[in-house]
């Protein structure tokens, strides 16, 4: 007999909707149909369709495998990561990528780091740490990756504002509209109470449009006298140019313009640009004022540490013993650099592929397109078309990822576009 | 516009006992250090040690022509969740109340049991054995859920405080949620007999309370897997037309992966009609998906690949039942050596209580001055609770350890005449 009554509360609850991105995986696999193309996932593929690992992250791997116990996988990593990897990647980002430009942070050890489950983790930590200790007001871009509004309701944030970005109309950036935007809404709250926004680094997903260098250099300074605090997400780094430093320009606009008050964070992955998707490798880093007390960091250490106790107590080793060895080895690293312009030159191709098929020319608008993403601009309407009639699969707002066409299927994907566009 | 950080106003929280523990203990410079303080398995040599099963899985891994580092789908993966539900619940479990959620390792399971009963069995106290592992108050506090304890062990009698026990379990408000050690205990490495365990499973169910079981040392207890899930199995048979069960599994210890965090979230909802049944496990796999989404994206692959592979193939799973044997009875070695030197030594008090409990931990009864003594004059490290992970004891250094006790002891005692 049923006596089952203290927890009837379960019955009540209900199903939440999939998640947009990966939930259609899901339903991709169970598609019957024999020419369905995945283009939802933004996960890099070569021309077979096949998730290739790049070249120096297979030496790197066999670095590692072939020293599997020296590099001590078997016993927990510190809470705050694996230091040989925050040693390289705090060197990759802050040095390298940043050109000096973070010179003084390093030195005065004003940049509190994190290995993070990958981009994901390093977002969720500060969105925690955040909410908690700054502010619980966040503003995100009116387009932006499905899982960031998820990410910040459950993890502390209770206002979270849409900030104008994407002109659906005319399907370009809309700075002036979200500047302007910001500064009436800062002029009706407490100007000396911070509140968080999150930017893109490069490739801006879903749109796949990025403000130009000029443009950012405006809204670095706005947001920098309304008080706000900046998290960089940075997805995709490489991904624009093909060039890993040239990309870290957002990074170098926000260092140009000076001390932070409170703070600089940075939500860094290397699923994209190392292709360790499922690995969970990246960091989060929060650059403090130079001026800020000398135990401000030890402060924020110490309290990034319990949060990361609770949630899952040190993070995973493989990924970043790989990420680690491609950064250490001058050799693997060159390599590196070179794999990640490889990729971006065949995302390149694609889109001029594509262009020359459709001859829609916001496709090869190089100077602001940018990434392994088209947006569209289709309505739901013809995404489920396109997904129903063709097995062709985009994310609900639209978006295409690219690196799922190549030469066996992109006349298929031309032609069904070409119809789809036309309803 | 104020210049004035609000970082400032951060206060400094104290460090993780554990990872504090590590950290002096690589900063010691003495030549013979013991590290008895994290509950990692050494081998009599003090190493880590790759157990054979895993070494094969990693091989068979590694020569797979499909072998990626693609995302793996937000629940984790398939072959690793199943292959974990059957270790813990038996081949046989029934998969249709069954939700298994990849987790990074046993925390990141107890993490997402947190957040769940956070959001969907809210106001219910979560009840804790005194003592317990110290990061559980700390789980389940940081998603604002109120704990509470239970008593477990009377250090007068070095046993369980069944009656006392009993008595929470009957007075804790109907619905409650009681976090149980599968089994081998932390800290104190007495886990309740068959008798027992139907009493408290019995009790539960009569208050319609939620058991919550924290598996994180299945294997080190008796050896044998499937012994050591007694309490699990016990728990599901006894409440399955009761409450739904929580069970959270850590495959650090047991596949001795710890840093690659493999672990599982199992939720099992108690039996209704088949349609209610799917459509609750459908909701709530939902649910929990949502959770995972906001904070990892998606769980980590390389080591739940290694341990699919060990679970999905027959030979290695055998190698494994095998490893785990290796592995507890070189611990229960130890506890024997350690008691039989304290005799030998005469050392004052009874030390009987070392061999009695199981797992890899002694609760051993020394005092935190004793403790910190240990560590200043003899390099020799554990919490101060005076939990002793005896795993970390080797025939090289057992000898050590055991005069050391004897002399913290007698320097107590000495000093200390009520001793
Ligand atoms: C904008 C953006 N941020 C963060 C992420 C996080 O990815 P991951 O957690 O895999 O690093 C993604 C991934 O799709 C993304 O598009
Ligand atoms: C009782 C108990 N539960 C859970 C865990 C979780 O460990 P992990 O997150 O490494 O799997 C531990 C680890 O020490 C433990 O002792």
């Amino acid at each position: 007999m049923t006596r089952f009554k203290s927890t009837s509360l379960l019955n009540k609850i209900e199903s939440a909707p999939p998640d947009r991105i990966l939930g259609l995986t899901d339903i991709f696999n169970k598609d019957a149909n024999p020419k369905k193309v995945n283009l939802t996932v933004g996960i890099y593929k070569d021309n077979f369709g096949k998730v290739a690992t790049f070249p120096s992250v297979k030496r790197a791997q066999d670095l590692v495998n072939k020293n599997y116990q020296s590099f001590q996988s078997l016993t927990y990593l510190p809470i705050n990561g694996n230091q040989d990897y925050s040693k390289n990647v705090l060197d990759f980002i802050w040095n390298d990528s940043c050109q000096g430009l973070a010179h003084n942070y390093l030195l005065n050890d004003k940049i509190n780091f994190v290995q993070t489950l990958s981009g994901t983790g390093a977002v969720a930590l500060a969105a925690k740490f955040l909410s908690k200790f700054i502010s619980k007001t966040i503003w995100v871009p009116n387009y932006s990756w499905s899982n960031h509004l998820n990410i910040f309701k459950e993890n502390g944030f209770q206002y979270i504002k849409p900030y104008n970005y994407y002109d659906d109309s005319n399907g370009t950036i809309s700075v002036d509209e979200w500047l302007s935007n910001l500064k009436l809404n800062r002029s009706q709250t407490d100007i000396t109470s911070p509140q968080c926004i999150l930017l893109h680094a490069c490739c801006h997903n879903p749109t796949g449009i990025d403000p130009t260098k000029e443009q950012w250099k405006t809204i670095i300074n706005t947001i920098y006298e309304l008080n706000m605090v900046p998290i960089i997400d940075m997805a995709y780094q490489g991904l624009e140019s093909g060039n890993l430093i040239d990309d870290a320009y957002l990074l170098r606009t926000c260092l140009s313009k000076g001390d932070w008050p409170n703070g600089l964070y940075l939500c860094q992955s290397f699923a994209k640009n190392m292709g360790l998707y499922g690995e969970r490798v990246g960091s989060l880093s929060i650059v403090t004022p130079l001026n800020s007390n000398s135990n401000t960091n030890l402060n924020i250490d110490s309290q990034l540490k319990p949060i990361i106790r609770s949630f899952y107590s040190s993070p995973p080793g493989y990924g970043s013993h790989v990420a680690n060895q491609v950064l250490l080895n001058k050799d693997l690293k060159l390599q590196w650099f070179n794999d990640v312009q490889n990729m971006v030159n065949r995302l390149k191709i694609i889109r001029l592929n594509l262009f020359n098929n459709l001859k829609w020319h916001d496709l090869i608008d190089f100077e602001r397109q940018h990434g392994m993403f088209y947006f569209t601009r289709f309505t739901l309407k013809q995404v489920h078309h396109l997904r129903n009639k063709y097995a062709i699969y985009l994310t609900d707002d639209g978006r295409l990822s690219l690196s799922g066409i190549n030469d066996s299927n992109i006349d298929y994907v031309s032609e069904a576009l070409y119809e789809v566009a036309k309803l | 516009m104020s210049q004035i950080t609000i970082f400032n106003d951060v206060p400094q929280l104290p460090p993780d006992a554990l990872f504090d523990i590590k950290k002096r203990l690589s900063q010691d410079t003495r030549p013979l250090k013991v590290d008895l303080g994290i509950g990692a398995y050494r081998d009599n040599s003090g190493k880590p040690w790759v157990l054979p099963s895993v070494q094969s899985a990693e091989e068979k891994l590694k020569k797979d022509p499909n072998y990626n580092h693609e995302y793996l789908p937000i629940t984790g993966l398939p072959t690793f969740t199943s292959g974990a539900a059957r270790i813990i619940f038996g081949e046989d479990y029934d998969q249709e109340r069954t939700i298994s959620i990849q987790s990074i390792s046993g925390t990141g399971a107890l993490h997402i049991a947190a957040k769940f009963i956070e959001k969907f069995l809210p106001n219910k106290t979560v009840y804790l054995s005194n003592p317990t592992w110290p990061n559980h108050k700390a789980i389940f506090e940081g998603q604002n859920l109120k704990t509470a304890e239970y008593p477990y062990w009377d250090a007068a009698t070095k046993s369980l405080q069944l009656n006392e026990f009993i008595q929470t379990i009957e007075t804790a408000p109907e619905g409650s949620i009681f976090l149980l050690h599968a089994c081998a205990h932390n800290p104190t490495g007495l886990d309740p007999n068959k008798e027992q365990w139907s009493q408290i499973l019995d009790t539960i169910s009569k208050k319609n309370h939620i058991v919550l079981f924290d598996s994180a040392y299945q294997g080190f207890a008796t050896g044998d897997l499937d012994r050591d899930a007694f309490a699990v199995r016990l728990g599901l048979a006894k409440l399955q037309n009761v409450a739904p069960v929580v069970v959270c599994q850590s495959f650090a210890k047991n596949v001795g992966m710890y840093g690659e965090r493999v672990g599982c979230f199992h939720l099992v909802i108690p039996n209704q009609s088949s349609e209610i049944n799917k459509k609750v496990k459908t909701a709530l796999n939902s649910q929990l998906a949502k959770i995972v989404r906001s904070e990892v994206s998606n769980p980590p692959a390389y080591g739940s690949k290694i341990v699919a592979t060990i679970l999905n193939d027959p030979e290695l799973t055998k190698q494994w039942h095998t490893d785990m044997i290796t592995m507890s009875s070189r611990i229960s070695e130890m506890r024997h050596k350690l008691r039989d030197h304290l005799v030998e030594l005469g050392t004052p008090g009874n030390w009987d209580h070392i061999v009695n409990q199981c797992g890899m931990f002694s609760f051993t009864a020394l005092t935190p001055e004793m403790v910190q003594r240990l560590e200043q004059y003899h390099a020799i490290y554990m919490v101060s609770s005076g939990r002793a992970s005896i795993a970390g004891l080797n025939e090289g250094n057992v000898l050590h350890v055991a005069k050391a006790i004897d002399e913290v002891v007698r320097h107590f005692a000495t000093n200390n005449p009520k001793l």
